[in-house]
């Protein structure tokens, strides 16, 4: 056996790969040269050495950074198909109208400017009453939240976010969302709007009881990361129950049995 | 979708079910991660680049055919990476951070730990020592789920070649790890 037979050889005995005759007939070759048994047991020992090799194990922001990014583009996926979708619909059929309301707001913006020069009326100040836009804001959200198109309810989730305080009535809205919309990404953004209030109880508690009602496996990943996060023992019975579902993932199964066991 | 192949999860994928890549993401996210991270960089450069490999997963669906080993194709991808991103920082000069060795690991038992602490260092500095191409077949040879094929189909050669490769790196870390045990 020459050296390059023996180098392809020794691996292929040690990665286990060689048939059992192949495999006695090398053992026989190494019994009788002593020099390549070491080289062998060398070899076995430095393979051993690399596989035991650690590495630590990734951060929490890993999974909320690939997650999130997941989540953008199936919203601008969602988003490219449905403009392409309204303007092949406009386009062909309307396009003297499409014309006209052009010229009509380029006249419209020409003589706004001209009378905006001619009356250089002094600045109107605006008082922003913070209270009625907070207001305005949720009634905008609870509408929103009812619309059939799922990019204006995606819509009216980013508009909860940037309410500063919600009220009941919108986080009950949220949470119906995150039980019955028929959009994943809904949900998901729901999800996301909701664990700003995650210090109330009923945030909790509404959390807690939409895992069994989640089907998709990126919502029950998400739910059971964000319940290891809160460290919510009351979400244990409901990831068990889930997981006597037959029809559920076997990576999820294993996500929620860490879940489990890190709450627990 | 229950027990669905890694293959069949990135068909899925292509034919625009980007959901999949959850769940594709879910079983390899820790094994890109230890390949990064035990190619030299540290943790938080290791968890930007298994992120760029589903980025370009994402980027390139269309161009996967399903023909081969779905780990082969993503490890493939995961050492362009890891070659590009190489590359940069040598352009840049950028300091990659912490090196492994550097890192602190968490080990039970005082002496154990001491020892296998000691072992780390020699070894992570062994590797350090290595050529590229070497330390990157050893790494790759960690996985007792790659077949040498597997391996062959990721650095672009044969699998007896791949075996060439892995013996040779395996002698040559054998033998630089001997020099610093003794220094």
């Amino acid at each position: 056996m020459d050296k390059e037979q023996f180098e392809i050889q020794a691996m292929e005995y040690l990665s286990g790969a060689m048939t059992d005759e192949r495999k006695s007939d090398f053992e026989t070759f190494i019994g009788k040269h002593p020099s390549f048994k070491i080289e062998l047991q060398e070899l076995q020992d430095t393979l051993e050495m690399i596989k035991a090799m650690d590495a630590p194990e990734p951060s929490a922001k890993m999974d909320t950074v690939f997650f999130s990014a997941l989540s953008e583009e199936l919203d601008r996926k969602k988003a490219r198909r449905s403009d392409s979708g309204l303007l092949k619909y406009l386009w062909p059929v309307q396009k003297p109208q499409w014309v006209f309301g052009v010229i009509v707001l380029c006249l419209g913006l020409a003589i706004g400017y001209l009378l905006n020069n001619q009356n250089s009326a002094e600045p109107i100040e605006v008082v922003t009453q913070d209270d009625e836009t907070e207001s305005m804001r949720q009634k905008l959200v609870l509408t929103l939240l009812e619309q059939p198109s799922a990019n204006q309810r995606l819509q009216g989730v980013s508009e909860a976010n940037k309410i500063g305080q919600a009220d009941e009535i919108v986080i009950r809205a949220l949470l119906q969302t995150l039980n019955n919309d028929s959009n994943v990404n809904v949900r998901l953004a729901a999800i996301e709007s909701l664990t700003n209030y995650v210090d109330r109880p009923e945030v909790r508690q509404g959390l807690v009881q939409s895992i069994p009602n989640q089907e998709s496996p990126i919502l029950q990943i998400t739910l059971a990361n964000l319940m290891v996060a809160l460290q919510e023992k009351a979400s244990v019975e409901p990831f068990k129950e889930l997981l006597k579902e037959k029809k559920l993932d076997t990576m999820v199964k294993k996500k929620l049995q860490n879940s489990i066991e890190s709450i627990i | 979708m229950h027990d669905l192949t890694d293959k069949a999860l990135m068909l899925k994928v292509k034919s625009g079910d980007l959901d999949k890549l959850g769940l594709l993401y879910e079983r390899h996210k820790k094994r890109l991660f230890g390949f990064f991270y035990n190619l030299g960089n540290n943790p938080s450069i290791s968890e930007d680049l298994v992120q760029n490999v589903f980025v370009r997963m994402m980027k390139y669906r269309s161009s996967y055919t399903g023909e081969g080993s779905f780990t082969a194709w993503m490890f493939r991808m995961a050492r362009n990476i890891n070659y590009d991103h190489h590359q940069k920082v040598a352009k840049f000069r950028i300091n990659s951070g912490v090196t492994p060795e550097e890192v602190k690991m968490e080990v039970e038992g005082l002496s154990d730990r001491l020892d296998k602490e000691e072992n780390t260092r020699i070894l992570n500095k062994a590797l350090a020592k290595l050529s590229h191409g070497e330390r990157e077949v050893l790494v790759l040879s960690k996985y007792r789920e790659l077949k040498f094929r597997e391996i062959g189909e990721i650095l672009g050669c044969s699998e007896g070649a791949a075996k060439v490769r892995v013996h040779r790196a395996l002698k040559e870390l054998k033998r630089t790890f001997l020099e610093l045990e003794i220094v």
